[in-house]
């Protein structure tokens, strides 16, 4: 994968073990605070699976990398380079060149076919030319599968081929990272598998991955670590053997055997 | 009984005056075509400057709602009066230039045009929060979603908000038209003859009714089927929404901003 132009002058080579860093982010929605100091350093390559009971500030923690939901306190460093505080515009824009998201319920363009949901963002933001934004587009349908449905609209797609086309808009945009947010919670029980297949592959291929999910063998399975989050902050990390094989704290005891019994 | 048939229904006086009526009619519709598409861009641009973002654009948004609440709030009749008014007096002051005070472009009239300005700043208003209500409708994920891809506010708005948006506010938009084309009548006071003014004049010459029973036929045959078409689109969506279960914009929006058909229609009795 190309190396993303150097943006700001002076800044030293990226650091593959530090490439995305959170020190004591904080979020909260009115009254309600969501996240109360998060701490995570995250890999180049690395998969992390961020687990944890509804309402615990997983999805937040996703929101705030990508700036969707700016945090109020603490850092986060991506390549080094801090994209909280400054010019808020300045930073959205370095972290959503390197960033791709993934949202539990699609959000694919209702009114443009699967192409055009994978080419849109590649024209307006890249300015790649159409051919180019096409082939791409093309090449990315294929991989997840879905070669032949390039021409319909997502209401014609199932919840998997939709969440599948929604990964390929993403990759489109050539991100070194990619968050998933619960993307498999909203599909029917027998459209997981293909989705969790491709982002398998993605895995495998070396992608930096945030995964939050309640698919604990996709956890097992693929992740490096698995960050286990309660009450806003992170309780428990570790290889998937560890926190899931023989967790410590008593939160994600009773989390996990609550989600195993069933 | 036949006083009435013939007040209303005399089709002598109806066949003498046809061309008069017909000519004024067509004076209505190109009022209205014109208005109506100046209405329609107007109403987007207001709708879009409603939703700039960030704190420096606030007077932005601030000075969009106080022009919408103005001009959804007082009558197209004053307004009518306010711009034409203005304009010949400026241009009596040499304020302006003459070519702005009385326009008489396209080799229509003065009364004409400001009859178009000021249906389109009314009109405009109402279809900004016709545009409101829709941009308001389409689920934030979609901005999310193009935000996400690197997407500015002003592509996330031009690509994915506003074509969404608009598919979803044509049936109001259809209404509002119609409204529009019914307060046409009210630049008749400046000096337009169109069709109303056109049967009014044969009512007063000929004691006779007919003329503008005429007229009326005129609208009917332009607003009946606008507003099976308003249904049917309307129909057309609401099945998409229970087909798809209602969650990727299939969502129906019938009441606007603006009037009902039936509210522009008394205020063209004013």
């Amino acid at each position: 994968m190309a190396e993303q132009p150097d943006t700001g002058g002076g800044e030293t080579a990226v650091d593959p073990s530090h490439y995305l860093c959170l020190e004591g982010v904080h979020k909260r929605f009115g009254k309600l605070q969501v996240l109360r100091g998060v701490n995570l350093d995250v890999r180049k390559g690395e998969v992390v699976c961020v687990l944890g009971p509804s309402g615990s500030g997983k999805s937040t923690l996703l929101r705030c990398i990508n700036l969707l939901e700016p945090p109020e306190q603490g850092r986060i460093l991506l390549e080094g380079k801090e994209i909280t505080g400054g010019n808020a515009s300045d930073s959205a824009d370095f972290v959503r060149r390197r960033v791709g998201m993934v949202f539990q319920s699609f959000n694919l363009f209702p009114h443009k076919c699967a192409l055009d949901n994978v080419t849109m963002a590649q024209r307006t933001v890249l300015d790649r030319s159409e051919k180019e934004a096409a082939k791409k587009g093309r090449e990315l349908l294929e991989r997840v599968g879905l070669a032949e449905k390039a021409g319909e609209f997502p209401e014609r797609l199932s919840g998997g081929q939709q969440q599948r086309v929604a990964i390929a808009r993403a990759l489109a945009m050539d991100p070194q990272v990619i968050l998933f947010d619960e993307v498999t919670s909203a599909l029917d029980p027998e459209l997981v598998g293909d989705v969790l297949d491709v982002m398998k592959e993605l895995a495998s291929e070396g992608m930096t991955m945030i995964v939050v999910t309640h698919e604990i063998g996709f956890a097992r399975d693929v992740a490096d670590r698995v960050v286990f989050m309660d009450g806003g902050v992170i309780v428990e990390e570790g290889p998937p053997a560890d926190v899931l094989g023989a967790p410590k704290n008593e939160r994600t005891k009773k989390f996990l055997g609550k989600v195993l019994e069933h | 009984m036949d006083f009435i048939r013939e007040y209303y229904f005399d089709f002598g006086v109806m066949g003498d005056n046809f061309g008069a009526v017909f000519d004024g009619f067509l004076l209505t519709l190109k009022l209205s075509i014109i208005s109506g598409v100046l209405s329609l861009v107007w109403g987007l641009v207001l709708a879009v400057m409603r939703q700039l973002p960030g704190r420096p654009l606030a007077p932005v948004r601030w000075l969009t709602i106080g022009y919408i609440d103005v001009f959804r709030g007082v009558p197209l009749l004053l307004v009518l009066f306010l711009v034409s008014g203005f304009l010949s007096a400026a241009q009596a002051e040499d304020v302006i230039p003459r070519s702005i005070g009385i326009p008489e472009w396209f080799g229509q009239t003065a009364p004409f045009w400001y009859g178009v300005m000021s249906l389109t700043l009314t009109y405009g208003a109402y279809m900004a929060e016709v545009y409101r209500a829709g941009i308001e409708a389409v689920p934030r994920g979609q901005t999310e979603a193009a935000r996400s891809l690197g997407m500015s506010h002003g592509q996330a708005m031009r690509f994915v908000i506003v074509p969404q948006a608009v598919r979803k506010v044509i049936p109001p938009l259809l209404n509002d038209f119609i409204a529009l084309m019914k307060d046409t009548s009210l630049v008749s006071v400046i000096g337009a003859l169109e069709v109303v003014q056109a049967g009014f004049d044969v009512q007063t010459a000929e004691f006779n009714g007919s003329a503008l029973v005429l007229g009326a036929l005129f609208f009917l045959v332009v607003t009946i089927p606008l507003a099976r078409v308003v249904d049917w689109l309307i129909a057309r969506q609401q099945r998409r929404t229970s087909r798809s279960g209602g969650d990727d914009g299939g969502d129906v929006i019938e009441v606007g901003g603006g009037p009902t058909p039936a509210a522009g229609g008394r205020a063209a009795g004013a």
